[in-house]
């Protein structure tokens, strides 16, 4: 018989702890979403639920106001996802493929922008959206938004881009393409598994977003799921079963898009890797 | 199809001239290879006819026409790169029909067209798949068959063959060559390898360090080589390039005294050439025999066998190495005395300024 590998059987041990202890919060409000008052109290936080009290969800969807913060979400997601995205791969295309003058130092201002902890800007940050007059609208919150994702997005994808072969490039110009033309029908399609990975970070960052949300939309009807689950748990926070509802109807479409999209994504780290 | 002219073309960087003034004249139809060792320019002189590199200085005409600041695209013309440079999320057929989607031409004709490059190729039976299941010289194939659905004025083909093994090396040559004759196309051709230029070129354009060397047909430059580095690059095995001084000179030719008792009379003009000039004595191996009769002392120290023929790697009696080359069938045997004879007729004479002096009668071939 072969002799296991207890470096191998360690690895795996020490690997199913941490997925363990990773899980366990979601399990954990994922059940007590489930539970009726009584029931939490009287159980165990791991224990099933007898019957699940779906009807958590229905009420503090409706207490919470949560149609009008989940479509706020939506609309400032869906919005600012694909436009930064769109706007930095044209930006690292340029900054990856196109022979401007200056273009290091501009792509070196564009990297100092992921240098600064937002959390130091978010003083000027209002000042300069209230004298904008955004304040309490979409665009106020999705323009500083895109203006925050383009550093990461243009570092990733200006490195993703500087790997495609300069010939192919070349090819592109001697077959009659413009650099729209390369970058729409080359560069994008070849970048799939670079963006995907994007698309899943920006929108799981975006979708969760707090301090900014906060500090811009002060009006409750534009709040986003973020600020409304805060007002949710400053007033029913002791309704366990409805709180957790509402987390989990906080993170779900995140989790639904992290789902969907994690086999480009893990695709897209390991992308380049190997050559092909 | 149609003609380029180069005219004093020049590139420079910021601290160094690669290209230092070209002219050149490529006939309608014509197979011109650009040749050198790396680092010559012959890539970026290439380039420049691309249009992908911008030219310093000079005028390139295609057609009798300025281009310098025309765009790569309404250039017309075609470029196979080395890398292949294939767009791999398309199939073979959208790879070769980009250039014709992208300039509007109807899905019946572009098809048409790709399926007769396809036809030329081979490819037929690969137009759907995508080019990574595809080996090395199925991708070159598609570069070409890329090139050819444009129909352009002329094609470039930048070291094609560098990426594919020796045998189908062999074979892209000859299909190359075919394609030229079927094609009717003017074609440059950008490689370092001699093998490639000697069998394929109408006319070969030898390069160093930015500038032309020699420009000549393959036998011209094999025969008359205008200077020691085009006789040195040029023929495979090397020449033997050996120092010497000239002991006499007259209309018969120049007198040669070398290393290891060479000593020679060679029929070439001896121009500003006397006795005592210090100058390089050249014979190629194949002008080189064994021979029981012949002046020359010395031993074989290495035999390459290639089966067809021989190449002896000979000692003479001072140290000096020279190749010969032999029959297959040769029986030298190593480390014993061996007696070489040179073909005088054969054998170059090169002045104190690296310049061949002029045979007195040229090769008939390349007259």
């Amino acid at each position: 018989m072969k002799r296991p590998d207890w470096f191998l059987v360690a690895l795996w041990t020490i690997l199913v702890i941490a997925a363990a202890l990773w899980v366990a919060p979601f399990v954990f409000i994922l059940l007590t979403s489930l539970k009726t008052e009584a029931e939490i109290y009287a159980t165990t936080v791991f224990a099933l639920p007898a019957h699940p009290a779906w009807s958590n969800y229905a009420q503090a969807w409706g207490r919470g106001n949560f149609a009008a913060t989940f479509l706020n979400s939506v609309i400032i997601t869906c919005i600012k996802v694909p436009l930064g995205l769109l706007l930095s791969a044209m930006a690292a295309y340029a900054l990856a493929q196109m022979r401007i003058p200056g273009r290091n130092t501009v792509f070196l201002a564009i990297l100092f922008g992921t240098m600064i902890p937002f959390q130091v800007l978010l003083a000027p940050l209002f000042s300069l959206v209230n004298s904008l007059g955004l304040i309490n609208t979409y665009v106020g919150v999705i323009l500083p938004y895109i203006a925050f994702g383009v550093p990461y997005q243009v570092f990733v994808l200006r490195g993703f881009f500087r790997h495609v072969p300069k010939e192919m490039t070349e090819a592109a110009l001697l077959d009659g393409a413009n650099h729209l033309t390369i970058f729409w029908r080359i560069f994008l399609p070849l970048s799939l598994p670079a963006l995907a990975a994007l698309v899943i970070l920006d929108f799981v960052a975006t979708w969760n977003e707090f301090a900014m949300a906060l500090v811009i939309l002060q009006d409750s009807g534009r709040w986003t799921l973020p600020l409304g689950l805060m007002s949710f748990q400053g007033q029913f926070a002791s309704a366990y079963g409805q709180l957790n509802a509402a987390i989990v109807m906080t993170v779900l479409p995140a989790a639904i898009v992290y789902l969907i999209f994690q086999r480009y994504f893990i695709g897209g780290l390991t992308a380049g890797a190997v050559k092909e | 199809m149609a003609t380029v002219a180069l005219r004093d073309l020049r590139k420079s960087y910021a601290n160094h001239e690669a290209i230092k003034g070209v002219t050149l004249d490529v006939e309608d139809r014509e197979f011109v290879v650009f040749v050198g060792p790396s680092g010559c320019g012959k890539s970026t002189l290439l380039r420049m006819i691309a249009g992908l590199e911008e030219i310093s200085a000079g005028d390139l005409l295609i057609d009798g026409k300025r281009v310098n600041d025309v765009g790569p695209a309404q250039r017309e013309l075609a470029m196979v790169f080395q890398s292949y440079a294939l767009y791999p999320h398309m199939t073979v057929a959208d790879n070769m029909g980009f250039a014709l989607k992208l300039a509007g031409v109807k899905t019946e004709e572009r098809n048409a067209k790709v399926a007769e490059a396809a036809r030329i190729l081979q490819l037929e039976p690969y137009l759907q798949r995508k080019p990574g299941q595809l080996s090395g010289g199925q991708r070159q194939r598609v570069a070409i068959g890329r090139s050819i659905v444009r129909n352009p004025k002329v094609f470039l083909f930048d070291e094609p063959l560098s990426n594919l093994d020796a045998a189908l090396r062999g074979q892209m040559r000859i299909e190359l060559a075919r394609l030229h004759e079927q094609l009717n196309a003017t074609m440059i051709y950008v490689t370092h390898d001699q093998v490639e230029a000697m069998t394929m070129a109408d006319k070969i354009v030898v390069l160093q360090a930015g500038v032309v060397e020699q420009i000549g047909s393959p036998l011209e430059l094999y025969h008359h080589p205008r200077n020691v580095f085009v006789a040195g690059f040029m023929g495979s095995p090397r020449m033997n390039l050996l120092p010497a001084t000239v002991t006499g000179a007259d209309t018969n030719g120049v007198a040669i005294s070398g290393p290891g008792g060479i000593s020679v009379i060679v029929p070439v003009e001896p121009g500003s050439l006397r006795a005592g000039t210090k100058v390089t004595f050249g014979i190629r191996p194949e002008h080189l025999t064994v021979d029981p009769n012949g002046t020359l002392n010395g031993r074989a120290m290495i035999a390459e066998r290639l089966g067809g023929l021989t190449l002896l790697h000979v000692e003479l009696q001072d140290g000096t190495l020279l190749v010969v080359q032999t029959d297959g069938a040769d029986a030298t045997r190593l480390h014993e005395p061996v007696r070489l004879s040179i073909s005088a007729p054969h054998a170059h004479v090169f002045g104190p300024d690296g310049l061949s002096a002029e045979h007195l009668r040229r090769n008939p071939l390349t007259v």
